[in-house]
């Protein structure tokens, strides 16, 4: 009878080789290809995102759009072929609503802000704001969709997927476009697919709390993992020798390196303990706590710190958002969710220089009506013609207000950006040609601004 | 003698490819920009200041601008554009109001500045204009059409049984290039290849073994006909068949609205394809088999109606989904186009196709076939539920049982606890004996211990049959909102009796919305006026199954999270809570009727359970009904009739299916715009095809279109070439969703002749062209790649080896439950989706689950909206769109699933504890490589396994699942050689 015990063992040393030095070795080499997949069109001024979605819709008029004429004309029936009073029982007349929030100039550019967001005021300095957002459909679903992949109906990669694919990745032990998201915003995962493009370049998605990665944390205590990997590691090298597919087999080897590392990785990214008592503070992040906004900002300038790409920050979900139908009011705790923490952001970037090569965006999907079917309503409907989104950082002129609506903010009435302009700019300001980022799929080069979208030069420093 | 004169072929191929690279190499770039410029600037401005009066039926003056042709012959006053020649061009002159003055006044006045640069730029640089013009079709003239090589005849041979044809041909692309066929794979190779090609299983070692030792000549034929009469097989190649046609479960649309009864279609083509149903008619049955059943049987005509959910399957989009319908039919029409044609039909929705020759009018004349057609409906928001079902029983024995539930839900109905005059009764003795212990809002984020607020209240004389209710009410209606609640009531005298709402957390799945614990009674009541039960029993709420509850329609509700872990829905709820959900216009109320008399503590907490919701919050309420006598007239009331779970709907067989509607030729939209409607077009065939009008106009016209499709070369090609990418894992044609001038040329245009015309004379049954490839020796050469081949054919497109390939999604998962014994064989049915009449999905709250199997993994419930995460992870198809081939990534996050996974750990313990018991380490080691890899381990890996065995900590089990987690995880595992 044959037993397992040391002494019968003659000790293999395949096995004793691939212990970590075979890790290391599969780590260095990664090292050497950092950089970039691609080349880009032209140089680049941001090397990084930092996209903010507000979910839902946020209320232009109420927030970065002043409006004195709406105060003026408050209660006074309109006209408009509006998409959301349509065939709409009770909406038979409708009436301008008053802005709930008074706005104010702030810094050296006097860009007006109303008092839903006094952090975000302070930094109106270092913010092109786009006054004149428009986009093709007044559903959640289809805006949200195509504020993220530049398609209103269709699955097709999300921006941050092009813009991984276009940049490729720096950190090998962390994905190069990641979602953090406390709960699924519309149109589910769609919003940071990959669809065609390479694999590689699909949003990770971060649920803040115990796990942020799915089946990031290890299992096994490290020297049962370790042993393991190197069992496997050692296996793979025995099935290796004279396999016409070694690269794809080798390939596969270090990712378990690679997978390896981001057991540490991740958590440590998302480890907040070495973070100053006043960053948490600015932050507003509490002790121990992942919850809210704070917790998704300072993750993102971490994340961008080690080297990620593409960090999207989503504030809540498809329910519970902006979109307040009811009563604007919800826009107070919404904005005091984000506010203070985009504001310690633009102030955290710019303090350690990385805003020089970051770029943030903050938008919305659409934004709400400046009327309503009564003139005492408490809510605001969808509102495809008119929002604001706004632009800060790498390559972003400061200080400027893009664009403007109509005097009572229901059309976008000068220098019109549509979402398709929108990220064409994005684009060009990571060095790519929006034309030019292509991908051949089904017979047909797809990109993110399909045939339309030019880049609004104005904004560009 | 050869079946058919080789020589003669090959120089037609040869032909046949030279005009290919011809097509191929045609200089696009030069019109693709000024196309662009036309398609971008041009178009819509003709088509918004122009077309009103100058296209289709309306040519005012003779002028039409809605083609080339329109304008070149022009109108009453001569053509209306001279390319390149601003001063002769009419059109130029008229919109710059020089004798001419367009468009007038009346239409819309002068263009503006910009709009006048345009068309003058357009004139100046040669009027570019990509519209039909007679001798072309979309993006071909019509003598190219003519010519494209897989438009082409087949000629009809005879039937062989002979591989010799695939090895000569495959033979004839290796000489030229100085590479010779590879080596015959070994027997465990082969056998382990063919296994996964035709079940996507790994074989057991058996099998292997059995196939070792038969030295009869026909040993792997042998193996084949095993296989391809297994059930496994049908499920592996109906799995190929459904990434084509992008098989989901749900609709898609913005609710993601679950497809209850689409899984019958799934069954179907695996069924058809085990009983090798000719694949014309396989593809007939999916477009018209309600039309034209096989047979007259019942069993036919049923099965003709479920095969159609290949067109109800269709993803549907928007949020209220009649209202984009057009994109439904978009979907139908790309799918057929590219699944059954390998052409991109979908591009001419907005336009004549850029490249092949298909025009928009050839897409609206399919359009109006599918707009003739009634679909079942999913349900989408605004209109919660489905309907359009079809009965797949007879019509009187479905209304019988229909009627028996009707009968007993409305005895039921008459039965509730809540009749009007007993809650106005109650409500009135209520009233009489009633305190308020204490009341509170609830802000944002809120959260309020109850004894913060009763004071001196906390501890109460309570009597025997008193009632203390904790009402959660709404504020406004806008504070109506999920909230966590706990109330407890503890017996200061003898603390050992304690009643706590936490108890009620397990048993909101029992039977009634009153339950007795220890002589106390809870009770979930709607309090707004008076107590009413809340008697809607709740399952699987947002589509989760560790919630369940009670409520009157949605809400007002108590509802419990029996989750060990937070529960992702609506929001995020925390594990092992109770909740409540007051309506918008509806208080709820949590009554406890007190068992014996004494002094009770009272304690617990009301918590805002949906935070950042916005609103005003929610409010509550302790109060105190003294009245000894009011309990027990709660309890009576609650028990004073018959059942309180209502019947159970019956499950009627039915499908999700199609059938002809009503029957109208479609309008052609222009830009693809259905708001911009142009000429009607009459439903047809592909003008490139003979444009074959239909002979019964008064039938939606997908049975004549599902003869010429499936009569037509290009579809044998498209099917005869997956067939050969399903075993090689490369097409002949590399895109085989387009076999157009975008796709791919053939890499062995013969080859695909070959297996076209063996497909015909096998009346298009599959299995016997398996046979054909299988015993071919191309397909059992050994998977090493030679010197020369790595670098003359790196692509390895000549097959001078067999290509190496990683498992597929499914089979990387149904390995792993094999292999670890807990695959369950049996096929799937329905998915356990949360019942109909509990839907409430909206874009706010789409339904979203991952319902966990130990079935094959077609079987799983695949999701549009939100990917299953194991199938996103390893390339998994698309559920929205064909998915053509497979990809074959690596990415960390795949590592990361083999490191720490709770479904691949768990594989690797039950791969443990299956081993046989044995305290001899060899036969255990034995076995394990067997099971897993189909072999014994080599003296090398015998080492390496004593060693880690040894190294390893733990109990033996420990080590022995550790130790198939590295085997299960490794390369030789998930490749095929």
């Amino acid at each position: 009878m044959k037993q397992f015990n040391r002494r019968q063992v003659l000790r293999s040393s395949i096995a004793g080789s691939m212990l970590l030095p075979g890790l290391t070795e599969c780590l260095a080499l990664d090292e050497q290809k950092r950089g970039t997949n691609q080349k880009t069109h032209f140089p680049a001024k941001a090397k990084n995102v930092i996209f903010l979605f507000m979910t839902g819709g946020v209320s232009h008029v109420d927030t970065f759009d002043p409006k004195p004429a709406l105060h003026r004309d408050h209660g006074k029936e309109i006209k408009a072929d509006h998409p959301e009073i349509k065939d709409r029982p009770g909406y038979e007349r409708i009436y301008l609503k008053r802005p709930q929030w008074e706005f104010s100039p702030h810094g050296e550019s006097g860009i007006e802000v109303s008092t839903l967001f006094p952090h975000v005021a302070t930094c109106v300095d270092d913010i092109a704001m786009i006054r004149s957002m428009h986009t093709s459909h007044s559903n959640h679903y289809n805006a949200t969709l195509g504020m993220h992949t530049g398609s209103f109906a269709f699955s097709r990669p999300s921006i941050g997927s092009w813009v991984t694919y276009g940049m490729g990745t720096v950190n090998q032990n962390l994905p190069g476009f990641i979602v953090i998201a406390p709960r699924q915003t519309y149109a589910g995962t769609q919003v940071y697919s990959n669809d065609f493009l390479p694999a590689i370049n699909q949003g990770t998605l971060v649920v803040p709390g115990a796990e942020p990665i799915a089946n990031v944390s290890p299992r096994l205590p490290k020297d049962r993992q370790r042993l393991e990997l190197d069992a496997l590691q050692a296996l793979n090298s025995l099935h290796l020798d004279k396999r016409s597919n070694k690269e794809a087999l080798q390939t596969r080897m270090k990712s378990f390196a690679t997978a390896y590392g981001m057991q540490t990785a991740v958590p440590e990214a998302f480890d907040f303990s070495k973070e100053t008592e006043s960053t948490l503070h600015n932050y507003a992040i509490q002790p121990n706590s992942t919850a809210g906004f704070g917790w998704q900002c300072l993750a993102a300038r971490r994340l961008v710190e080690r080297g990620v790409r593409f960090v999207e920050l989503i504030d809540t979900g498809s329910s519970g958002n902006w979109d307040a139908h009811g009563d604007m009011m919800s826009h107070v705790g919404l904005a005091k969710n984000v506010d203070q923490p985009i504001a310690a952001l633009l102030k955290d970037l710019k303090q350690r220089g990385m805003l020089e090569e970051t770029l943030v965006v903050w938008t919305t999907e659409f934004g709400r009506t400046p009327f309503n079917n009564t003139a005492d309503a408490k809510g605001r409907e969808h509102h495809p013609w008119a929002f604001t989104s706004w632009l800060a950082g790498a390559g972003v002129k400061k200080g400027i207000v893009h664009g403007a609506t109509d005097e009572h903010g229901l059309r976008a009435s000068e220098d019109t950006v549509h979402v398709h302009d929108f990220h064409a700019t994005i684009l060009h300001l990571l060095g790519f040609d929006h034309e030019k980022l292509t991908y051949r799929h089904a017979g047909r080069d797809y990109r993110l601004t399909d045939v339309e979208g030019s880049v609004v030069q104005n904004v560009l420093a | 003698m050869h079946p058919y004169p080789v020589t003669n072929l090959r120089s037609r191929a040869k032909c046949l490819l030279v005009l290919a690279g011809l097509l191929c190499s045609l200089p696009y770039q030069s019109f693709v920009k000024a196309d662009e410029f036309f398609e971008k600037k041009v178009r819509p401005l003709l088509i918004a200041k122009c077309y009103q009066c100058h296209s289709g039926t309306k040519s005012a003056g003779g002028l039409s601008l809605d083609s080339r042709r329109g304008w070149e012959m022009g109108g009453d006053s001569g053509p209306a554009i001279s390319p390149g020649d601003l001063e002769k061009s009419l059109l130029i002159q008229a919109i710059n109001y020089q004798g001419l003055e367009m468009p007038p006044a009346d239409k819309g006045g002068p263009l503006n500045k910009d709009e006048i640069a345009i068309l003058t730029k357009w004139v100046e640089s040669g009027a570019q204009d990509p519209r039909i013009s007679p001798e072309q079709i979309g993006g071909m003239s019509k003598a190219q059409a003519k010519t494209w090589w897989s438009y082409q005849t087949i000629h009809k041979t005879p039937a062989t049984q002979s591989s010799d044809q695939i090895d000569e041909l495959v033979r004839a692309q290796l000489g030229p290039a100085g590479l010779t066929p590879s080596a015959k794979a070994d027997r465990r190779t082969l056998i382990r290849r063919a296994t996964y090609d035709l079940t996507g299983l790994p074989p057991r070692y058996e099998d292997v073994v059995a196939f070792v030792n038969d030295a009869s000549p026909d040993a792997f034929r042998k193996v084949i006909d095993r296989l391809l009469d297994s059930p496994q097989y049908g499920e592996h190649w109906g799995r190929h068949w459904l990434d084509v046609v992008r098989y989901a479960d749900t609709a898609g649309e913005n609710s993601d609205r679950p497809l209850p009864h689409i899984w019958r279609y799934r069954n179907w083509v695996i069924e058809a394809l085990n009983k090798d149903m000719p694949f014309d008619r396989f593809v007939q049955q999916q477009l018209s088999g309600d039309l034209a059943p096989l047979d007259d049987t019942n069993a036919a005509k049923t099965n003709g109606i479920i095969a159609t959910g290949y067109l109800s399957v269709a993803r549907r989009y928007g949020h209220d989904i009649n209202k984009d319908v057009h994109l439904m039919y978009e979907d139908i029409i790309d799918n057929l186009g590219k699944s059954m044609l390998g052409m991109t039909l979908g591009c001419a929705r907005c336009h004549d196709h850029k490249y092949d020759p298909v025009s928009a009018a050839d897409y609206y004349a399919l359009y109006g076939i599918f707009s003739s057609t009634k679909f079942s409906f999913p349900g989408c928001e605004p209109i919660p539920h489905p309907s359009g079902l079809y009965n797949l029983i007879p019509d009187d024995i479905a209304a019988t049982r229909q009627a028996e539930y009707e009968a007993a839900m409305a005895k039921f109905k008459a039965q509730q606890p809540n009749s009007p005059e007993e809650i106005a009764r109650l409500k009135t003795e209520y009233a009489k004996h009633y305190e308020v212990l204490a009341t509170k809002d609830i802000g944002e984020a809120g959260n309020e211990q109850l004894s913060s607020h009763l004071g001196d209240n906390a501890v109460r004389k309570i009597r025997k049959g008193e009632i203390i209710q904790l009402a959660v009410l709404r504020n406004g209606n806008y504070g109506a909102d999920t909230t966590q609640i706990q109330l407890e009531l503890e017996n200061v005298d003898a603390p050992e009796k304690r009643w706590s709402s936490d108890e009620l957390i397990t048993l909101m799945d029992s039977d009634s919305p009153s339950i007795e614990l220890r002589g106390a009674t809870w009770s979930f009541l709607d309090v707004t006026n008076g107590p009413k039960f809340l008697v809607d029993k709740r399952t699987d709420i947002g589509g989760n199954s560790a919630l369940h509850g009670w409520a009157a329609g949605d809400n007002p509700s108590y509802f419990s999270s029996v989750s060990d872990a937070p529960v992702v829905v609506w929001t995020t709820l925390p594990p092992k809570a109770l909740f409540t959900h007051p309506g918008p216009n509806e208080d709820s109320g949590l009554s406890w009727v007190c068992p014996e008399d004494g002094n009770y503590k009272i304690s617990g907490f009301v918590k805002d359970a949906h935070p950042i919701s916005g609103g005003d919050g929610v409010s509550f309420r302790i109060e105190h009904f003294k009245d000894p006598t009011l309990g027990p007239q709660l309890i009576a009331f609650s028990k004073n009739n018959g059942e309180l779970v209502p019947p159970i709907k019956p499950v009627l067989p039915v499908a999700f299916a199609v059938s002809d509607g009503e029957v109208a030729d479609a309008k052609l939209h222009e830009r693809g715009d259905p708001e911009l409607e142009g000429d009607v077009i009459a439903r047809r065939w592909l003008d490139v095809f003979g444009g074959n009008e239909l002979a019964n106009p008064e039938q939606s016209g997908r049975q004549e279109l599902s003869n010429w499709i499936t009569s037509h070369p290009l579809f044998t090609r498209t099917i005869a070439n997956r067939i050969w990418q399903w075993h090689f894992g490369k097409g002949i044609v590399t895109t085989p969703n387009d076999l157009g001038s975008r796709g791919a040329p053939p890499s062995h245009p013969l080859l695909l002749e070959f297996l076209c015309q063996q497909l015909v004379a096998h009346d298009f049954r599959l299995k016997p062209i398996h046979r054909l490839i299988m015993l071919s020796e191309t397909y059992q050469q050994d998977s090493l790649a030679s010197e020369k081949s790595r670098n003359v054919d790196p692509g390895n497109l000549r097959l001078s080896y067999y290509s190496p390939r990683r498992l597929t999604a499914e089979e990387i998962r149904d390995s792993l439950l094999a292999v670890s014994g807990q695959l369950d064989t049996s096929p799937g049915q329905a998915h356990p989706f949360p019942a109909e009449t509990t839907w409430n999905f909206s874009q706010h709250a789409p339904f979203n689950a991952v319902y966990p199997t130990t079935k094959r993994s077609v079987y799983m419930m695949v999701q549009r909206q939100r990917r299953h995460p194991f199938l996103a992870l390893f390339d998994g198809p698309d559920p929205n769109t064909s998915t053509a081939a497979r990809n074959q990534t690596t990415v960390p996050s795949q590592a990361l699933y083999f490191l720490n996974d709770e479904f691949f750990h768990h594989a690797s313990v039950a791969t443990a504890d299956r081993l046989l018991d044995s305290k001899d380490s060899q036969t255990l080691a034995d076995q394990l490589y067997q099971r897993l890899y189909q072999r014994v381990p080599t003296e090398k890996e015998f080492d390496l396994t004593y060693q880690f065995y040894d190294d390893y900590p733990g109990s033996p089990n420990d080590k022995w699942a550790a130790f198939a987690r590295a085997l299960l995880a490794s390369n030789e595992f998930l490749y095929i050689d």
